[in-house]
């Protein structure tokens, strides 16, 4: 299409700004007025091969604007289209009652735009002398208009047209909104599936764990061991299902016990797989890996002193670079005819002891956790018990338990609460230094395993 | 530049200083992050000198023990020097409670451990 001159009327100064870049692009010179009236002006200064018009401005309407140009002799064979949203069928009846030659609809598609402007100046609008009273009716209401029967039909035609693009248009948003539809039912099935295989695994994950606790609950002392002389009690409470504490006692042979408090570091799966090995070696059964008992050269039985006992650990159990576990342990054998208690720490809290006399005292030996330094020897010591001595095992879980501002419960609390409850039967001082912890640890309950182990020792008769 | 989540590394002359930046090391993601940025800066050094700053530290685990340890390790294999500066009374009882405080080169703030490298 060659080059036209155009005027268009639209008081939106944006919308005017893109329709005129979009016709001066496509080769057309336009001018630009924000209402009819301005533009009837500029038609009139010089007549221009089309004009493009918007409905709803101020001053002059669109309708207004059209009716002064059709009722204009010298104008009325410019084209005039009309920009409209078409919400209300009445425009139409006001387009044709004005005399607009063709309909637009907002928002345009530029392309069409241009293609109804080039079809319209192919064929010249005649001279609508033929016009004509018509009568119309639409929505149960009658109408008179004033149209010519050229000017109808390319109305129609265009409006048409116009209804026939936004149908197409509905028509493709509603596949596209019937894919978007397939593709969200697809997504939501697959999602529905991910979540029963969360489930499914967490299902597992619960039942490992399960698992894994009840092989660490066989870590703990068995229900049926007594031993001779000397009555034991214990509580012990992981944090979360799997812990690194762990603590037993069990009868060596028939004249030694031996008893002791591991402390992995952490919690949860790897501190407890750590448990789990480091407990088969602490097992009274001679066999490959007891480090507690071994059969001895002439077939007798040979108990493994506390020293050595922590310093084969040590040896075993350097812990790597990936890991960085370690654990500290406090090891006792108690000879049970005499008292006498042999006993090493590595890196443990100190035993206490709450004498039958009255009175208690910490035990500690300075030792390094197992795992730390390479090739170190432990010194173990000897705690001579009198007839109704009690000592207490613990992890540091006791005195390290911390309240709701940080505080630990510490050792001074803990020795307080032994010595108080000297007078109770020791299942009962076990229990009540428990739940002392547990009370101390409100609201939040500790954060690390609790383990405690009592013993009292009698004399044999 | 700020390299590193959890700790702020810099150097004095080959030493490598450490600033751990958590007040709490507790949970086991912040020490999987604070082994992890630790052992991406002495993979770079051979036989490093260090020097680590608790002086932010508020809390913190005895697991956080066993990185230490594995660091001594490290380190001492390497025939570097590990130090450790601006311990609190309650950080230090973590230490103590396990022996651990015979163990380490310990020592009161940078300027005393940094006398003691040369």
């Amino acid at each position: 299409m060659a080059g036209v001159d155009v005027v268009i009327a639209e008081d939106s100064r944006i919308q005017a700004k893109i329709l005129q870049k979009r016709l001066t692009d496509a080769g057309h010179a336009v001018r630009w007025a924000e209402n009819g009236s301005d533009a009837l002006v500029l038609v009139r200064e010089r007549r221009p091969d089309i004009v493009i018009s918007d409905i709803e401005m101020p001053v002059m309407t669109g309708y207004e604007f059209c009716k002064a140009v059709k009722s204009d002799p010298g104008l009325k064979t410019i084209p005039f289209i009309m920009m409209s949203t078409l919400s209300d069928p009445i425009d139409i009846i006001r387009g044709l009652d004005a005399g607009a030659d063709n309909y637009v609809t907002k928002p345009y598609d530029p392309d069409y735009l241009l293609g109804r402007m080039q079809s319209l100046l192919d064929s010249p609008v005649g001279d609508t002398t033929e016009a004509a009273m018509l009568e119309v009716a639409l929505a149960g209401q009658k109408f008179r208009v004033h149209a010519g029967r050229q000017q109808v039909l390319n109305l129609l035609v265009s409006t048409f047209e116009n209804a026939v693009a936004k149908n197409q248009e509905l028509i493709a948003t509603n596949q596209d909104l019937s894919v978007t539809r397939d593709r969200l039912q697809q997504s939501n099935a697959e999602l529905t599936n991910l979540n029963e295989e969360i489930s499914r695994r967490n299902a597992q994950m619960v039942r490992d764990l399960e698992a894994a606790a009840k092989v660490q609950r066989s870590l703990l002392p068995a229900a049926d061991v007594t031993l001779a002389s000397a009555e034991v009690a214990w509580r012990y409470v992981p944090c979360h299902s799997l812990a690194g504490d762990f603590l037993n006692f069990f009868p060596l042979d028939d004249q030694h016990a031996g008893l002791f408090v591991v402390d992995v570091s952490g919690h949860g799966v790897p501190s407890s797989l750590m448990a789990v090995t480091v407990g088969r070696f602490l097992t009274p059964k001679v066999s490959e890996q007891s480090l507690l008992v071994r059969q001895g050269a002439d077939g007798g039985l040979v108990i493994a002193s506390p020293a050595e006992v922590a310093t084969q650990l040590n040896r075993l159990f350097q812990a790597d670079e990936f890991s960085g576990l370690y654990f500290t342990m406090l090891y006792g054998v108690l000879h049970l005819p005499s008292g006498r208690l042999d006993y090493v720490s590595s890196g443990h809290p100190a035993l206490l002891r709450a004498a039958a006399a009255g009175g208690v005292e910490f035990h500690g030996i300075d030792g390094f956790p197992i795992g730390f330094v390479p090739d170190v020897e432990y010194e173990q010591r000897s705690l001579q018990l009198s007839p109704g001595d009690r000592i207490y095992l613990y992890s540091d879980g006791v005195t390290e338990a911390m309240d709701k501002d940080r505080e630990p419960l510490g050792d001074q609390a803990l020795a307080d609460f032994i010595a108080g409850s000297r007078g109770q039967p020791l299942e009962q001082s076990v229990a009540g230094l428990l739940e002392t912890v547990e009370q101390w640890c409100q609201p939040n309950g500790p954060l690390d395993d609790v383990s405690i182990l009592g013993l009292e020792w009698r004399q044999a008769e | 530049m700020d390299q590193f989540r959890r700790i702020q590394a810099g150097k004095t002359g080959d030493i490598h200083m450490v600033l751990f930046k958590d007040k709490k090391i507790l949970d086991d993601t912040v020490l999987d992050e604070i082994k992890s940025e630790i052992m991406t800066l002495i993979g770079k050094a051979s036989g490093p000198d260090m020097l680590l700053d608790f002086g932010n530290v508020e809390f913190m685990s005895s697991a956080m023990l066993g990185l230490l340890g594995t660091l001594h390790r490290k380190i001492a294999a390497g025939h570097g020097r590990l130090k450790m500066c601006n311990i609190r009374p309650e950080i230090f009882q973590v230490f103590k409670l396990t022996n651990l405080d015979k163990l380490f080169s310990i020592h009161k703030d940078a300027p005393t451990a940094l006398a003691t490298f040369t």
